[in-house]
């Protein structure tokens, strides 16, 4: 395993920081971020025959017998069971004690004092190095108590405190894990095994030795570890982790297969078509993993809190014990000290983020939506302007013929004669016009001598006579007469953002030809969506205003937020302009033409891109056809700030009212060590009702507010034929 | 001491009922393969553990009892002498929570069997299982101290038997009592390894459930009876208040 495989917890997937600890299990070498994750991963992962897992047991086991005997009397000795005639027996007793806590301090104290002991050699002081301290100033004190026949004795104080931090952590690390559960299926890619057939059998290889054209085999529950096509089998596959869409997928021989997509209910042989580790899938894990390792910069700001945490801790605490010691007796007085030194939890304030922020990258990232790093996520929560691009983003970004005005000729033969000639011409337009004659079962005109006339449009000859597609220009340079009604139409059209081709034969023109990119169905309820949530839509397009005013209108964004004819620079200073009213500001492009905007804003947010996300200028990517779900990315974002906000406040907050309240000597040490424990417990939870947020729903987003479809030509070209 | 022997008697016969689940792991913890008194000790490790885990729960919750109940720090004796207001709390909720036990023993409350047995139970069961075959002496020792944990009816019946006591020694002295009664049936299952006729365990879940029924009702009555008693003798005037 690499030093990157490193960067994350094997047991709770969570960052671990510069406080690794490295064990081997199961003869792999594995990093945690703490003691409980380690003791969980050993109690679930190890092998029943290992050693090692059950030594570590064995030893809890042990430790809490002697820890359980110590407390157990010392309750006795409490509540005063020994008074009176048995207090000859007192100083037995005592001993009896010491006896039990010796090997319960060693065995429960070791792996914090081994902790202590690393992390102090490079010269850094940990929260268990409060523990070491606290522990063993209560077992030395209690020893001396015991050989100078001292009337108080505090080994139940130093085992139960070492008992409660272990058995705290390791709950903590138990609950932790079901983030990483979720996560799991995000991380697999590159360390996923395939089933790969060849002549000889079937054999187990790590899918990243599997290149393009090797067969795998998929059996069903299984992850398809490759991209490829079925050779055999039939099965349904749910590609949510690619496409954010739940649903199945029937497939069968020959059907293509995505990387990374489950297979549901049948075995299937699959030809990888690539490397694994080109796959979307494997892209997709590699973002999630690069966004894991990252701290946002309100997780920074705790890390470093925590850095200086426990020297002021231990100073504290150690003020505490002499300020106590001039008033109480002395044992008192160290009591009040100790309860400082372990009532004190740093972790919840190192849990707060890290915890929030996986649970809500892992939940996006299993509905396709990828979020590069942390801070974007902040940024999303708290941005209340959202930026779209217009082609490609709101609109589908192909052009279609939307109206067909004629003076009397079908639509049909329009565009028969106009696809006749325009199926020669690669531009944007023409394919538009050959589409939507494909689209009607139309077969174009028989065309020759076709004659390309440069920013003008085309012509030919078919039937023996001319025909042409293009410009005014290109008609009235021709001569052919443009009748008023129709050329009133044109202009019409035209100042309504739409782009014109204007169609004619047989020394005439015929008709108007009006094409335009359409909005996309979710577009207007994700907009609507949006300002229930007290975001404001605006548009910054590089097209005409005309244009971005019709979609505007047809999407639902107010006209006092609609910038036109920007150059990407432009879009820039616009969006730059709006950050001095709104703070954060989000742009939504499609990725490829919107790089520099999207790198300038605070959120860049890219749908569907299809280039490398690696590359990508975007920190947060959806997955193609993923607008409806900027909303529920929207909640996500925020039900992870507010998390994080409520677990740094109960975290500081906590530590606060506890350390003081240990400083007044108002709180046993066995009491604050449970405390404690039960502190970062807190955060997890809180954390961990994030998986509790609801799904995106794509029906209602699409069905509830339906967009004003623009006209397409197949629907009804044939009631514009009036004009 | 009666109440003691009641309770021990009841560790008995419930202990028929323990066959089911910690029978079934002493039964896995095994023979030594050094021999039968190899095994034997085997077997007391194991119960000694689990032993020290139901008498410290009994110690801590008589303790948890005595902190809430009597600041003063007095104790009373189990089931006899007077009682202040919040001891009286204690023994009535003790005592439904006892007769709650009881009546789910008995076949009833089937809703309330999911919430005690099913909490986790098995998730650290399975965790477990690596110290069965684990060699050496501590191994048994330390699965019987987890073993003690597992969610199990008994205990929690026990447990608020002995909170109600309001007293560390009383709670200790109640939870040894009920696990000493639950020795010579697990004792023999780690021996015989040989599970008991159904029959026989229903009768002696039946047993159990009537012991604990008869015990919650006595600590409930505990917490009533005396209150027309206390008031009388309040009135009579000389209780401090």
């Amino acid at each position: 395993m690499t030093g990157q495989d490193h960067a994350l917890c094997s047991h709770c997937l969570l960052p671990i920081g510069r406080r690794a600890m490295q064990r081997t299990v199961n003869g792999e070498a594995c990093a945690f971020c703490c003691y409980g994750c380690c003791i969980a991963y050993q109690v679930k992962n190890g092998k029943n025959e290992e050693w090692e897992a059950a030594w570590l047991l064995v030893r809890l086991g042990v430790g809490g017998f002697l820890s359980m005997n110590i407390m157990l009397f010392s309750l006795l000795l409490y509540t005063d069971a020994f008074s009176g005639a048995d207090a000859a027996m007192l100083p037995w007793i005592h001993l009896l004690l010491w006896l039990f806590a010796t090997p319960a301090v060693i065995i429960l104290g070791g792996p914090f004092l081994r902790e202590t002991w690393l992390n102090g050699k490079e010269g850094r002081l940990t929260s268990s190095a409060l523990i070491v301290l606290g522990v063993g100033a209560a077992y030395l004190y209690s020893a001396f108590a015991v050989i100078e026949r001292g009337p108080n004795v505090y080994f139940d104080t130093a085992s139960m405190v070492l008992m409660l931090f272990t058995v705290g952590y390791y709950l903590d690390a138990v609950a932790r894990a079901r983030a990483a559960r979720d996560l799991q299926p995000l991380l697999a890619a590159e360390s996923e095994w395939a089933t790969v057939v060849d002549g000889n059998g079937e054999f187990r290889r790590p899918v990243r030795e599997v290149g393009a054209g090797t067969l795998v085999r998929v059996r069903p529950g299984e992850r398809i570890p490759v991209d490829g096509v079925v050779k055999e089998g039939e099965s349904h596959t749910d590609e949510a982790v690619i496409t954010g869409e739940s649903r199945q997928i029937a497939k069968d021989v020959g059907s293509q297969v995505i990387a990374g997509s489950l297979n549901l209910d049948g075995p299937l042989l699959i030809e990888s078509s690539g490397a694994a580790n080109a796959t979307r899938w494997a892209q997709i894990c590699r973002s999630v993993r690069d966004a894991l390792i990252c701290r946002s910069p309100s997780q920074r700001l705790a890390d470093s809190i925590v850095g200086v945490f426990v020297p002021i801790i231990l100073m504290l605490g150690v003020g505490a014990s002499v300020y106590w010691a001039q008033r109480l007796a002395f044992d008192r007085a160290l009591l009040i000290g100790l309860a400082v030194l372990v009532v004190a939890c740093p972790c919840a304030v190192g849990l707060a983020a890290p915890m929030a922020t996986s649970l809500g990258i892992g939940r996006l990232a299993r509905r396709g939506c990828l979020v590069r790093d942390p801070a974007a996520l902040e940024a999303l929560a708290r941005m209340r302007l959202i930026a779209f691009d217009k082609s490609g983003t709101l609109t589908s970004g192909e052009t279609r013929v939307v109206a067909i005005d004629t003076d009397g000729a079908t639509a049909d033969v329009v565009l028969a004669h106009a696809a006749g000639l325009e199926r020669y011409s690669e531009h944007g337009l023409a394919r538009a016009v050959v589409a939507a004659a494909a689209a009607r079962g139309l077969e174009p005109m028989v065309s020759r001598d076709v004659r390309v006339v440069p920013g003008r449009g085309i012509r030919g000859n078919s039937d023996g006579q001319t025909v042409a597609a293009g410009s005014a220009i290109l008609m009235r340079e021709l001569g052919w007469p443009l009748a008023s009604g129709l050329a009133e139409r044109g202009r019409l059209r035209e100042a309504t953002g739409h782009s014109v081709i204007y169609v004619g034969w047989g020394e005439g023109v015929r008709a108007v030809l009006s094409l335009d990119d359409t909005p996309l169905p979710e577009a207007r309820a994700t907009v609507e969506a949006l300002r229930r949530r007290k975001v404001l839509a605006i548009l910054l397009t590089g097209d005409l205003p005309v244009a971005a005013q019709r979609i505007a209108a047809a999407v639902g964004i107010e006209s006092d937020g609609i910038e036109a004819g920007l150059l990407p620079a432009a879009k820039r200073a616009a969006l730059e302009r709006r950050r001095r009213n709104y703070g954060m500001v989000a742009m939504v492009g499609d990725g490829l033409n919107d790089a520099p905007v999207l790198a300038g804003a605070d959120v860049g947010i890219a749908v569907g891109s299809a280039t490398d996300l690696a590359r990508e200028a975007a920190a947060v990517v959806l997955p193609p056809g993923g607008l409806w779900m900027l909303p529920w990315v929207v909640d996500v974002a925020r039900a992870v700030r507010a998390t994080i906000l409520t677990n740094l406040a109960w975290a500081f907050g906590y530590n606060l009212i506890a350390v003081g309240l240990a400083m007044a000597g108002v709180l046993l040490p066995v009491l604050a060590a449970a405390v404690m424990a039960g502190s970062s417990i807190v955060v997890v939870l809180n954390s961990l009702r994030l998986e509790r947020l609801p799904e995106p729903v794509p029906s209602a987003a699409a069905d509830s507010a339906p967009p004003p479809r623009s006209t397409a030509v197949p629907v009804n070209s044939e009631t514009l034929q009036a004009g | 001491m009666s109440a003691y022997l009641i309770i021990f008697f009841a560790g008995f016969a419930g202990s028929f009922h323990c066959i089911g689940m910690c029978g079934g792991l002493a039964c896995a913890l095994g023979r030594d393969p050094e021999g039968r008194g190899a095994t034997v000790l085997r077997h007391l490790l194991y119960n000694t553990g689990r032993l020290t885990t139901y008498c410290f729960l009994g110690g801590l919750a008589g303790a948890f009892g005595q902190v809430i109940c009597t600041p003063q720090g007095t104790t009373v004796p189990l089931l006899t002498g007077p009682l202040d207001t919040g001891q009286r709390i204690l023994a009535i909720l003790a005592g439904l929570l006892m007769i709650a036990m009881a009546l789910q023993f008995f076949g009833l409350l089937p809703h309330l069997h999911r919430v005690t047995a099913g909490f986790g139970a098995s998730t650290l069961a399975a965790s477990l299982r690596s110290l069965l075959t684990a060699p050496g002496h501590a191994a048994p020792l330390a699965f019987g101290v987890f073993n003690g944990f597992l969610p199990c009816p008994l205990v929690y019946a026990f447990a608020a038997q002995a909170a109600s006591t309001a007293g560390a020694l009383h709670g200790f002295l109640t939870m040894a009592a009920f696990g000493l009664g639950t020795f010579p049936a697990l004792l023999l299952m780690g021996g015989v390894g040989r599970a008991l006729a159904p029959a026989w365990r229903q009768r002696g879940v039946w047993l159990a459930g009537s012991c604990i029924l008869l015990l919650g009702l006595v600590t409930v009555g505990r917490g009533i009876l005396p209150l027309a008693a206390h008031i009388a003798h309040g009135w009579s005037g000389g209780y401090p208040a």
